[in-house]
């Protein structure tokens, strides 16, 4: 499943990243901390599909749609 | 003369020796980690500090010792996601190669080791590529300590290969030692080389994610305070309940709050000025200082206050952190109109001066949508247009108050006029969008924001940042007004001494009475308007001197009330109101629209374009109400 279809409260394991993203998200993405094993929590879902708000490592980040559906995660 | 020769000589040699000697000392690091804060701290400088990321996008050096230290944008990675970013790493590059760069400096979250690290240990790597000495500055440790946490910074150090200072700018632990080693460090830098090896890219993340691990506090023991206000003001029933009501009351504050401070404003300036115009004999001296000094710098400063107020409840918004959260809020619903979440933080300082916001429009990650952001910027309605706005209401809307005098109408029209810049802004951006609109969006940058911990505000700085707004809009239009004022004096007051209908300005006017008819605006609108174009407040001291010489005979009464008497039609009025709302009346706005586009065609286009459809709308207003 993608990040975008966590539910709140739900942690996750992220998996891995779409490769077709370009280079400069994917690195940005893999610095954040989105690399295959790393935990993320997510906090909240916003109305309207808006960005979710996740925590990972030390950070709290909200991400779009967009980017949130081309992360790939197996709930934990 | 041989003397001061050689003196000049000896002064001139000790420059260029002293000019060698200065090195520069780069302070890098992540977003929102207190570097500015620090480098305010370290050369007594005053940088804004803020509590969002992407405060800081433009380099900015101060002295330390005999040296400079040089503030720069924050950067998650030496890879760029946006322009700020971009700058960051480009100059971070220059400096490397700069022989004149003696340190680095790279500033870490305490509290936030791990994400602080990624580029920390990215920047150490190239600083040792390069023969560069740095140091790790561990900032926030007054937070660490809060959480009952130690960090053992001996170890750290050794792990790092690099020297440590555990610091807080905030509370000063540690920054006297820190500057003594500082200056010590940049005499001999290489000492200060990392004592590691380049290690691969990925080893990186690893390293910074184990060393957290091993030094930092755990993250959920930090997130936690955070985590629960988000509960509350990101919920999704009340949080854009919550949203909406801080805005409204931000922009109704900026009447309500200021309004008995602009009182006694006012009424210790007609104080003055009847103390001073009786203590004049009559005649051209006297009317002078009453007429183009009381009535139109006079009529101008009234309005400090309302800056002041605006000031704080920004400067309130941006230190406590709820900015980024108003970011995320915003994000879907600009989504609509092609702007990002991010647009919002430059939307709302625009409020106060669209030049910083414009700048501020670095840190949107997509190129387009910080292109329109830059357009739609002078549509928000900035402190210039405060004395103009606050001086129409007070003619044309009565003074009643709803519920006890928690609402006023004076207020609801206040913030009706916000309202209508930030639609108007939002419809062009969708009419911009429609038009750029090639496909490009596939490689468009996403939106990633960080959302920072809660700060309670500091007063200090935000004293002294109310202050500041306050002398720089007075520096700034001061004597812009002033000399305004005193030139439509002296046309308004010759030939026949005191006969404002038939002075030179009055023939002058006629000429350009025709461009303001169709608005329901006289001559004298006319030149208010026109002077008003070298910045907007002028147009509050022109019609004060133009209006004080008219009512000649009666002591000074307040602006609004001898335009009242005057009479000044509805429409006209809303019409004129509108005007101020779109017309783009600022040449420095268009410069920096132009530096930051790179385009002057785009620039001078928003001039006449937004000039043309001010005109039009105070021209359907006029004609319709
Ligand atoms: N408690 C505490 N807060 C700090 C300290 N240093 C900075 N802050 C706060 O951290 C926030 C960010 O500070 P800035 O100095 O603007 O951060 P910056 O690194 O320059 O941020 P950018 O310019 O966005 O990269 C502000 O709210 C500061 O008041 C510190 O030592 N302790
Ligand atoms: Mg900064």
């Amino acid at each position: 499943m993608t990040l975008w279809e966590i539910k709140k409260k739900q942690t996750a394991l992220v998996d891995g990243l779409d490769p077709t993203l370009v280079p400069a998200v994917l690195q940005r993405l893999n610095e954040m901390g989105f690399a295959s094993g790393q935990g993320i929590k997510c906090l909240r879902r916003s109305p309207l599909r808006g960005p979710i708000v996740l925590q990972l490592g030390d950070c709290v980040y909200s991400l779009e749609q967009n980017i949130a559906n081309r992360i790939n995660i197996s709930l934990s | 003369m041989v003397m001061s020769e050689t003196v000049s000589k000896h002064k001139l040699f000790k420059t260029i020796n002293e000019r060698q000697l200065m090195k520069n000392i780069i302070l890098v690091g992540k977003p929102n980690s207190g570097k500015s804060l620090l480098f305010n701290q370290m050369t007594g400088m005053r940088q804004k500090v803020a509590n969002f990321p992407g405060v800081t996008v433009e380099l900015k050096s101060g002295q330390l010792g005999q040296h400079q230290l040089v503030d720069f944008p924050g950067t998650y990675s030496l890879k760029s996601l946006s322009k700020d970013e971009e700058l960051a790493i480009e100059k971070i590059h220059e400096a490397m190669h700069n022989p004149k760069t003696a340190l680095v400096v790279c500033n870490l979250d305490a509290t936030r080791l791990e994400s602080s690290l990624v580029f920390g240990l990215q920047v150490r790597d190239l600083a040792l590529q390069h023969n560069k000495g740095v140091i790790f500055a561990l900032n926030m440790i007054d937070e660490v300590q809060r959480f009952g946490h130690q960090i053992d910074t001996k170890q750290l150090s050794k792990d790092l290969g690099c020297a440590v200072f555990a610091l807080s700018a905030k509370t000063l632990i540690g920054l006297q030692e820190f500057k003594q080693a500082l200056l010590d460090a940049v005499e001999h830098a290489e000492d200060f080389i990392p004592a590691t090896t380049t290690e691969p890219e990925q080893a990186v993340l690893e390293n910074s994610r184990s060393l957290s691990k091993r030094y930092g506090i755990k993250a959920d023991v930090v997130l936690k305070r955070q985590n629960r206000i988000d509960d509350f003001l990101l919920n999704s029933l009340f949080g854009g309940l919550i949203f909406l009501l801080i805005m409204f009351l931000l922009f109704q504050s900026i009447f309500t709050w200021a309004s008995p401070l602009m009182d006694a404003v006012e009424i210790a300036l007609a104080e003055a000025a009847s103390v001073v115009s009786s203590s004049l004999p009559d005649g051209m001296v006297n009317d002078f200082v009453t007429d183009a000094l009381f009535g139109g710098v006079g009529s101008f400063l009234v309005f400090v206050p309302q800056i002041m107020v605006l000031t704080f409840v920004i400067g309130l918004l941006e230190d406590t952190g709820y900015l980024a959260r108003a970011a995320l809020i915003c994000h879907k619903p600009l989504s609509y109109f092609g702007l990002s979440g991010r647009s919002f933080i430059p939307y709302l300082s625009g409020h106060a001066c669209a030049i910083p916001a414009i700048m501020a429009a670095r840190t949107i990650e997509s190129p387009r949508k910080r292109l329109i952001t830059m357009m739609t910027i002078p549509l928000m309605s900035c402190s210039a247009r405060l004395p103009v706005y606050a001086l129409l209401i007070a003619v044309l809307i009565p003074d009643v108050q709803y519920l006890g005098g928690v609402v006023n109408l004076q207020g609801i029209t206040f913030f009706v006029l916000y309202f209508i810049g930030i639609v108007t802004a939002l419809l062009v951006s969708v009419l911009l969008n429609k038009m750029t609109d090639l496909n490009k969006d596939k490689a468009d940058m996403p939106f990633i924001l960080e959302l920072p911990t809660y700060r309670l505000p500091h007063w200090k700085p935000l004293i002294h940042r109310i202050l500041t707004s306050a002398k720089q809009f007075i520096r700034r239009a001061g004597p812009v007004i002033f000399m305004v004022s005193v030139v439509i004096w002296v046309l308004g007051y010759f030939p026949q001494n005191g006969e404002l209908q038939s002075s030179y300005l009055a023939m002058l006017g006629q000429w350009i009475e025709p461009i303001f008819e169709p608005l329901g605006l006289d001559w004298r609108y006319g030149v208010a308007i026109l002077v008003s174009f070298l910045a907007r407040e002028v147009f509050v001291g022109a019609l004060g001197t133009l209006f004080g010489m008219e009512n000649a005979d009666e002591n000074i009464s307040g602006l609004a009330a001898n335009i009242q008497t005057d009479g000044l039609a509805l429409g006209a009025g809303i019409g004129l109101m509108l005007f101020y709302v779109v017309a783009l009346q600022c040449v420095a706005t268009v410069a920096t629209l132009k530096g930051e586009t790179g385009s002057r065609k785009i620039a001078w286009g928003l001039f006449l374009g937004y000039g043309f459809l001010a005109y039009c709308l105070a021209w359907l207003c006029a004609s319709f109400i």
